[in-house]
């Protein structure tokens, strides 16, 4: 049988701003068949973007094509000039990205930007374009497609805006989609709802799909077939159950990444005071209008209690909007609650000293916003220290050394900008700034979520291994359940400003549908899920 | 919608009011006045002079002649000349016409010249074109205003194609079309000095701001779903890049207007910028302040309509509004 898309010999070099090439692709090498979904497993920076985008022929203009064919139909895309590929685009080959939010456009609505792909394809008239919107808008699973088609991107939840995405790149019915990450910036409940459509698509309307993940549950549950990348190659290829037996330590990584990390020590009995303890906190946000006396009020935690013994670590799971970051800011001081109270120690939290603030520190989800960008690695560290004024200078820095090694950075790290910092690289450093003060606290919010899975499961186990030597307790704030349990040893699950549910990490691990267990957490209505019993 | 405009409109109109205060304060703060002169002639009694001055009410107390002067902005008279002997207004308005015909003109070439040129500029990143361009408005962001409109100036002296000064020939063939006909051979050059000291400024944000947006994800999905060109442009990433321009139109407004003062002062084109030039020296205070209203409603109303115009196009602001 002839592949639909077929990739032989792509080779991809970038130019940097300071004129060497890097080589992105060599030699790659796959073929997509009919209605089939191809997985494309690597952590970031392994090439799996570029060979997305190289497909659409979408690379940045710091890049060439050095040599390979790119087959659609027999037919070489390589070949083809702009317009003629315009022609190809969206209608036989499409694409959705990463992140939603950005790839619709924010001043058009939805229905517009659905009707310029129809358009740049389709000689339809106006009525037939309205209806051609409203049935693309039902086929993605929306009720209301008359209200979506007008709606613009920020009236849409991340869930509804992907589903746009989707709706606009299949208009005009193409045979293959290269889906880039479509679900890393989704909640696990939308991410399982997405897939589910992406399926349902699949055989209604007969599509192929490249899927690019850093993610092998998702890609196992999905793909037919998965090929691993790791620096701009092919390094393995089959299912993921065949590549589960592989040897290689890559392979292996990023197939099972909790298998580094040590299993949660369960939480001890509470010898004494808690640590943290944390009864009926409520906190509301209002929003008036100016001249107006109508106030709208939004609860954002409605009686949240939770207690956290020393050096335990426990995870806060929940849908987006679920109250977790209003928590967390509220802990670390960054939010008054109005009513409630938080104990550290059994010393209120509310009453503490800005001198006193150091207790609690708080690792954020974007490391690069967090970071200034002016300052060096080693002063970003330095800077709690130098603000409590602890130390003198030289015995500052000697710490600061420390804690990069602690952190696993080299000293050479001490003199660069965040800039010139990988991803995780950066999350490394807000770390040791976190730890530089030896808090006893240390509230991780979604702090993973921008890094690949085997990065993800590096940082944790750092983190495991910090947390035994300096034994801080850990809130760690996530969307992710089943990373959260590898690390935490008791699970709370957030959802309307309240905690809805309570799991012990092993009820998690145990329990195959993760997904079923998040969303009975989010709707307490339903029952609980059946659980196995722990061995 | 409605609510917004009118919210906005009366904002505007608090803040002409706070505007007028300033003005008049300063007026009034500025030592002499137009009769100041006449007291240092000796065969001008000091009754006389007094006389003049209870005549233009100019003894009364300062609340109530700022309230005389609010009334008359209210009616359109906008105070009194002293030099013209006339209500302000009487002189202020046509000539307000006449500055306007320089500056919409002005207004509606430079963005109309710009905003293509700065787009195309922006997907040609680093090209010979756009290094070009770089270095061009560069340039003419750096010379000053005086000497483009007096280069245009020698030019007009030079080829003889396009009149020197004034705004009609003194004869002028009968019929409305030739009016019209000379008016606009006139217009020319002014109008091409004023539109290029704006344009660069235009252009550089048109650049800057459609940059951004060429680079963002949604542009670059556009282009992998067929999109043609135009409508990647035009209709994706404008629309996305235009609020800073917008912003720049309400300012624009504002600005074009200074540098049309200074036109019309070296092409002697009969508009607001002679007479003010005039008026300042001759210390004809309430012709000043007229013309500097005259200024603020320019720039203010070049806030509301951009302020508007956001509205319109920007779904995000409607929705905080």
């Amino acid at each position: 049988m002839e592949p639909l898309l077929e990739i032989s010999g792509l080779t991809v070099d970038y130019t940097t701003a300071g004129g060497s090439t890097v080589c992105a692709l060599s030699d790659v090498s796959l073929q997509v068949f009919a209605h089939e979904i191809i997985g494309v497993l690597g952590e970031s920076g392994s090439g799996k973007t570029t060979m997305g985008l190289s497909a659409l022929r979408l690379l940045p203009a710091n890049a060439a094509i050095r040599s390979g064919r790119i087959r659609l139909r027999g037919r070489n895309l390589l070949d083809l000039r702009e317009k003629d590929l315009a022609k190809v685009r969206g209608a036989e080959i499409s694409h959705i990205f990463q992140e939603p939010a950005q790839a619709l456009n924010p001043v058009l609505s939805a229905g517009r930007q659905i009707s310029y792909v129809l358009r740049a394809h389709k000689k339809l008239s106006n009525r037939e374009l309205i209806a051609e919107v409203h049935a693309m808008l039902a086929l993605v699973g929306f009720n209301d497609p008359e209200r979506i088609a007008r709606a613009y991107p920020h009236q849409l939840s991340g869930g509804q805006r992907q589903r746009v995405a989707i709706a606009q790149a299949l208009a005009c019915r193409p045979a293959v989609l290269i889906a880039d990450e479509p679900l890393s910036s989704l909640d696990a409940a939308t991410q399982a709802e997405t897939l589910a459509l992406l399926q349902r698509l699949r055989s209604e309307i007969g599509l192929a799909i490249l899927f690019i993940s850093h993610d092998a549950d998702t890609l196992a549950a999905f793909a037919s077939r998965t090929v691993v990348m790791e620096k701009g190659t092919v390094v393995a290829g089959g299912s993921i159950q065949e590549l589960r037996s592989n040897s290689s330590g890559y392979v292996r990584a990023l197939i099972s990444p909790g298998a580094s990390l040590k299993a949660p020590t369960p939480a001890e009995e509470a010898a004494g005071t808690p640590l943290l303890s944390v009864r009926n906190l409520t906190k509301r946000y209002v929003q008036r209008q100016v001249l107006s006396r109508r106030a709208f009020i939004v609860e954002a935690l409605s009686g949240v209690s939770l207690e956290l013994n020393r050096g335990a670590t426990v995870a806060l799971i929940g849908k987006s909007g679920a109250g977790k970051s209003t928590l967390a800011r509220c802990i670390a001081g960054f939010e008054t609650p109005d009513a409630g109270e938080m104990l550290l120690d059994g010393f209120p939290l509310r009453n503490l000293k800005r001198q006193m603030r150091w207790q609690v520190q708080m690792i954020f989800q974007d490391a690069a916003g967090s970071l200034n960008p002016r300052f060096t690695a080693e002063r970003l560290i330095t800077e709690p220290l130098d603000i409590l004024g602890r130390g003198t200078k030289a015995e500052r820095r000697r710490r600061a050394l420390n804690l990069l090694e602690e952190v696993g950075l080299d000293l050479k790290f001490a003199d660069r900008l965040p800039a010139e910092l990988s991803g995780g690289q950066r999350q490394r450093i807000a770390i040791a700034r976190a730890l530089a003060v030896d808090p006893k606290l240390l509230i991780l919010d979604e702090a993973f979520s921008g890094l690949d899975r085997p990065r993800q499961a590096r940082i944790g186990a750092l983190l495991q291994t910090l947390q035994q030597r300096h034994g801080f307790a850990c809130l760690h704030i996530s969307h992710d359940v089943g990373f959260a349990s590898l690390l935490a040893s008791e699970i709370l699950v957030m959802g309307d400003g309240r905690i809805a549910a309570k799991f012990s990490s092993e009820e998690i691990r145990n329990s195959r549908d993760t997904t079923a267990l998040m969303s009975m957490a989010v709707d307490p209505g339903s029952s609980r899920p059946e659980v196995e019993a722990a061995p | 919608m409605i609510r917004y405009i009118s919210r906005r409109f009366a904002n505007s109109l608090f803040l002409l009011v706070v505007v007028s205060a300033i003005v008049f304060g300063l007026a009034q703060a500025a030592p002499g006045d137009f009769f100041s002169d006449a007291t240092i002639n000796q065969r001008i009694s000091a009754e006389t002079v007094a006389a003049l001055r209870a005549r233009y009410g100019m003894e009364k107390s300062l609340p109530v002649r700022y309230w005389g002067w609010l009334r008359s902005l209210g009616t359109g008279e906008l105070g009194y000349s002293f030099a013209y002997d006339l209500p302000v207004g009487k002189i202020l308005w046509p000539r307000m016409g006449h500055t306007l015909l320089l500056t919409v003109p002005a207004l509606l070439l430079s963005w109309l010249v710009a905003v293509p040129l700065g787009i195309l500029v922006a997907t040609r990143r680093g090209s010979l074109v756009d290094r070009i361009f770089s270095v061009g408005t560069s340039a003419m962001l750096a010379l000053p205003d005086l000497l483009i409109a007096l280069l245009i100036l020698l030019f007009a002296l030079r080829t003889r194609m396009f009149p020197v000064g004034g705004m009609n020939s003194v004869v002028i063939p009968p019929g409305w079309w030739s009016g019209w006909k000379d008016t606009a051979w006139h217009m020319f050059l002014p109008v091409l000095a004023i539109a290029f000291g704006a344009l660069p400024m235009i252009l550089r944000h048109t650049r800057a701001s459609m940059m951004e947006v060429l680079d963002s994800p949604y542009v670059r999905a556009a282009r992998g779903l067929g999109l043609s060109r135009f409508v990647t442009l035009y209709r994706h990433a404008l629309p996305a890049a235009a609020n800073p321009l917008i912003s720049l139109l309400g300012i624009s407004v504002g600005g074009l207007l200074s540098v049309s003062l200074l036109v019309e002062v070296i092409v002697s084109w009969p508009g607001i910028g002679p007479l003010v030039l005039e008026a300042v020296l001759g210390r004809d205070l309430f012709l000043v302040m007229g013309a500097v209203m005259f200024f603020s409603v320019f720039l203010i109303a070049g806030g509301l309509l951009a302020d508007i115009l956001l509205y319109l196009l920007d779904p995000r602001i409607r929705m905080q509004s």
